[in-house]
Formats: structure tokens, C-alpha cells, sequence
């Protein structure tokens, strides 16, 4: 009763979380029950889907997470120690539902489970992926436990493993798009690098909005050091969030300028075709211009603004990683494929799809609040 | 099969679009009915001239059974294996469904089977060719467009039509190095 009298919002947010729960498990088991082809909207020339798009928004989330909290316990900037338990323990809890997420769009996770360790492909991008995955998810376990325990050596010793790990991970995510010669808007080296710089930008806003709803849902005020942790990750975030717009530029223009064959339909599908609101209003203005402006208005950059600035970029940030996945699959492999419309192929997420992505970011919040009720996560 | 390499050379000014190919592939190779499944196909390619002048190509393909096929490099589990003969073929048990393959594909020539629970693509009809007789879409086509054959024996048909004539592989500047051969 106490928690309903002085916190009448959780018991709304876990109602909410459990509707997503359903939802995500409404999903689960249509595919189950159905299978792939019949529920997913995902095409012979278009495999890759919203699932896909939610894994890498997910896994970003997870690398982002570490990288910030890294600052803190391995790269020693005061300010950002404690928030390290929870950035740590929400990395752990976003990889794994990563993991949910992609393991829901691979036709046989168990195979995978097998194969990839009595057959393995050192050339395959996504080998790599799934064994660095695990290696940075053990290393995050690891330095959690540490840092549950007050033992600062070793959590810093999992840290910088754990920051290794990461960029590791996560560049070779990118390289897992970047290594299609085939798909001219992913292929090169711009994804990998690119992939770290937008991990800064979700994990900081991440970071903003644990800071923030944590004395948000304790009805406590929030203390002068924590308010001037804002600020600076405020700052911080801005100068993440502008370079991801000088990214952003920088993968437009060489998709456009010269019309290079594919690259240049594809681009063009995210600036003015089927992917163009996506683009122009929930990456651009809603995830990156409306944050950055918050973020460098001294005004605007209180604990308030800074965490309106990280639901803003988190919400953006998961239209561009759909718009990156997709986009890179709208252009026909060759002529005569599939149902063009106005020359590109089309995909729109089924319902099911959209459940499971509900599903797997409610559980992953239903977590985290849970997590937060049950463990010890404040720090000294 | 050791010391062969084996190719399609194909001659699509014979081709009429019938689609032959199509079906007797699908019905060799129990390929499931649906948008998505076929392991060959008949692109028509874009019409030219104005009315009354007009003339329109169609251009018959699968699976290019590359040399340097970007499929097998990207499967994580080497479920797509490539014979010594150079026939690229998926392990059905060791796929995962991860579609890695479908995405790294320049010619779009694999699809996911829902019956066979993997990733399926065009195998020359090997279980045929290892028994001396020709892939389906090759006995099948009323016009002979597709010659199949060894590319390392100098007197079978196919290095005699390559011999002879012209020929292009189907983007050739992603390096994929193809087996399949258009006569120009």
C-alpha cells in the first residue's frame, strides 16, 4: 500500500510493461505456432526486418551503456563513477534482450548454438559477432559482480576488458553490414566507426534517463552532485550528438552526389521515398536537432532538459537504426525481383514483429525497474 | 566430383519466356509453392523502341555457382559448402536461418525453405548430374537456351560455345567471379 500511496505511477508502469510483456509473448507464440514465413513480413529480397533493426538498436543500447559507464571506473572522470552499477547492470539487460530479439528472427537459434561452435566460419562477420557478443557479455557480468562487491580493481580491470569488448563488438557489428559488396549503402568502412560514434549517443542519453527517473520514481529531490552530473553529461551528449550529425551528413551526400548505381536509389529512399519522414522527423528533428539544441541552451540544460534530450535521441535513435537496416535492402538485387513500387521493394512491419519488439523492450525495462527494487545500486 | 568445373552457358536470344525452367526446377527439387520460393527464374528485361518497333528480352537465371561465392565467406556456421567441381550447395543441418547469405547474394538466388527448415538456392540438380544426366532447366528448355557442362574438359559443348563466342557473367565488378556464361 505504501507504494501505491506515495509512488502511484509505478504500479502504472509495471501495468504498461506487462501489456508489452503480453504483447511480446502474443508474438513469440504466433511464430512459434505459425512460423516465420507466415507471421513475419520479411521477403525473399528483404530478410533482414524490424527484428533486426531492434537487435542493433539493442546491442547499441548495451554498448553505449558500457562505454559511458566506462568513463567513470576506467577512464577515471569522477563524475561518472556512480553510475556505473546501473549502466553496467541495464548494458547486461538490453544485450540480452538483444539476444531475445535476434534469436526470435533466426530460423534455429539451437542449430546456432551447435554450429557456430563444432563448424565455425572465421570469415563470417556474424560468427564473429555472436562470439564477441558473448565474450563482452561474460566481461559485463563480471564487472557488475565487482562492482556489487565494492571491488574496485577488479571491476576495473572487467572494465577495460569490457570497453575492448565493446568497440570490438560493436565495430564488428557494423562490419557485419560494412562487408556487403553487395549492398553498396552499407558496404565500406564508414558503419563500423559509425556504429561507435551513434553508441556514445545512446548510451549517454540512456545514462540521462536512469539518472533522472531514478530520483523521478523515489520522490526524492535530486542532490547537488547528481544535478551537476546532468549538466555535464549534458554537454557531453551534445558534442556525442553533433558529431553523429556530421556522420549523418557524411552518409548522405557521398549516397547522393555522382548517383552512384544502388547506393544512390538507396540513399534517396531515406531522404525522399518511403523512408523520408522516418528520416527528416524522427532521426533528424526529433532525435537529433530538437536534443542538440536542448543540450547547448545553457537555459535548457537543466537535469529536466537533459533527460527530454535522452528521451528525444533514444526515440530517434531507434528509426535510424530501422532506416539504416531496411534502406540497405530496398534496392532490387536485379531486375524483375519482387513488387517494385516506384523502383524499390517494400516492407512493412507485420504485427507480430512489432508485438516481439514491444515485448523485448518491456522486458527489458520490467527488468531494470525490478532490478532497481531488489539490488543495492547506489553507490558511495 | 574431382577435376570438373562445371557451367551453364546460356544463349537468351532463344529464350521465350515459358518459364519450362521454373517448373521442372520446382518439381525436381520439391520446391515449395509461394512468392518467395523458386531457385530459378525469368527476368523481363525492359522493353525497347516505340510502337509499332518493339522488342523485349527475357533473361533466364539461378544460382551463379561463383568462384568466389560471398555467401559461403559470410555463413557463420560453413553450412554453404562448395564442391570440388564448383557446385555451391547449403547443409541444411548446419543452417542457422540467419539469412546472412540471402543479404551478401548480389544475384538474389537463395530463399529461406520452410519445409526443409534452411536456406535453399539452386544446386545444378547435382543429384542428377552426378548420376550423367542434366539439370532440370537444362533438359527441360523447348529452346536450349542453357547448355550445362565441364568447364576443364576443351571439347564439351560449353567451352566450345565460350570458345566461339562472346560472353558476360551478370556483375562481374563485385568480383564474385560466375558460372554462368551470357552469350553476347
Amino acid at each position: 500500500m505504501s507504494i501505491l500511496k506515495h509512488r502511484p505511477s509505478l504500479p502504472v508502469w509495471f501495468a504498461l510493461l506487462g501489456v508489452g510483456m503480453i504483447a511480446g509473448l502474443f508474438g513469440v507464440g504466433s511464430v512459434l505456432l505459425h512460423g516465420h514465413a507466415e507471421v513475419y513480413n520479411v521477403t525473399r529480397e528483404i530478410p533482414w526486418g524490424i527484428l533486426i533493426a531492434t537487435y542493433v538498436f539493442l546491442v547499441v543500447s548495451s554498448t553505449g551503456l558500457c562505454l559511458v559507464s566506462s568513463l567513470g571506473h576506467v577512464f577515471g572522470l569522477e563524475h561518472f563513477e556512480f553510475i556505473g552499477k546501473r549502466a553496467i547492470l541495464l548494458a547486461i539487460l538490453t544485450l540480452l534482450c538483444g539476444f531475445g530479439t535476434i534469436a526470435m528472427e533466426l530460423n534455429h537459434p539451437i542449430r546456432m548454438a551447435i554450429y557456430a561452435v563444432i563448424s565455425p566460419n572465421f570469415t563470417s562477420a556474424i560468427w564473429w559477432m555472436g562470439t564477441l557478443y558473448g565474450i563482452y557479455l561474460v566481461l559485463l557480468c563480471g564487472e557488475f559482480f565487482f562492482l556489487m562487491k565494492g571491488m574496485h580493481k577488479g571491476a576495473f580491470a572487467m572494465g577495460m576488458l569490457g570497453f575492448i569488448a565493446a568497440v570490438s563488438a560493436h565495430s564488428n557489428l557494423g562490419a557485419v553490414f560494412g562487408l556487403l559488396e553487395s549492398r553498396p549503402f552499407w558496404h565500406g568502412s564508414f558503419l563500423p566507426i559509425y556504429f561507435i560514434v551513434s553508441a556514445l549517443a545512446s548510451g549517454g542519453a540512456i545514462v540521462s534517463l536512469i539518472v533522472y527517473f531514478h530520483h523521478k520514481a523515489s520522490g526524492t529531490p535530486m542532490p547537488q552532485r547528481y544535478t551537476d552530473f546532468m549538466g555535464t553529461l549534458g554537454k557531453l551528449q551534445a558534442l556525442f550528438l553533433t558529431i553523429l550529425i556530421f556522420f549523418v551528413i557524411w552518409k548522405i551526400i557521398p549516397g547522393i552526389y555522382g548517383h552512384p548505381p544502388e547506393k544512390y536509389e538507396a540513399t534517396m529512399a531515406v531522404v525522399n521515398g518511403p523512408l523520408a519522414v522516418n528520416f527528416w522527423l524522427f532521426e533528424v528533428l526529433i532525435g537529433m536537432l530538437i536534443p542538440v539544441t536542448l543540450l547547448l541552451n545553457r537555459r535548457t540544460r537543466t537535469p529536466m532538459g537533459v533527460m527530454w534530450a535522452g528521451v528525444l535521441s533514444t526515440f530517434g535513435i531507434y528509426f535510424m537504426r530501422y532506416d539504416l537496416v531496411i534502406a540497405g535492402q530496398l534496392v532490387s538485387m536485379r531486375e524483375g525481383a519482387g513488387d517494385l513500387v516506384n523502383g524499390l521493394l517494400q516492407y512493412t512491419p507485420s504485427l507480430v514483429e512489432v508485438a516481439i519488439v514491444v515485448g523485448a523492450i518491456s522486458t527489458c525495462l520490467f527488468l531494470y525497474t525490478l532490478a532497481e527494487k531488489i539490488l543495492p545500486l547506489e553507490s558511495d | 566430383m574431382k577435376n570438373k568445373r562445371f557451367a551453364i552457358v546460356l544463349d537468351t536470344r532463344k529464350c521465350i519466356d515459358c518459364k519450362a525452367c521454373t517448373v521442372a526446377c520446382k518439381a525436381e527439387n520439391n520446391v515449395p509453392l509461394g512468392r518467395d520460393n523458386y531457385r530459378n527464374w525469368v527476368d523481363e528485361e525492359e522493353l525497347r523502341g516505340r510502337y509499332p518497333n518493339l522488342g523485349q528480352s527475357f533473361s533466364p537465371s539461378q544460382c551463379q555457382h561463383c568462384g568466389n561465392p560471398p555467401c559461403a565467406h559470410v555463413c557463420p556456421t560453413h553450412a554453404t559448402e562448395v564442391n570440388d567441381d564448383g557446385i555451391v550447395h547449403v547443409v541444411a543441418k548446419k543452417c542457422i536461418g540467419c539469412k546472412y547469405c540471402q543479404t551478401a547474394c548480389p544475384y538474389n538466388a537463395r530463399y529461406y525453405n520452410e519445409e526443409i527448415g534452411a536456406v535453399d538456392k539452386c544446386t545444378f540438380c547435382a543429384h542428377r548430374v552426378y548420376s550423367g544426366r542434366l539439370p532440370a532447366c537444362v533438359e527441360t528448355c523447348p529452346t536450349k537456351v542453357r547448355t550445362f557442362g565441364d568447364l576443364n574438359d576443351p571439347d564439351s559443348e560449353v567451352s566450345r560455345l565460350l570458345a566461339k563466342h562472346p560472353s558476360r557473367v551478370l556483375k562481374k565488378a563485385q568480383g564474385t567471379k560466375p558460372f554462368l556464361f551470357y552469350l553476347i
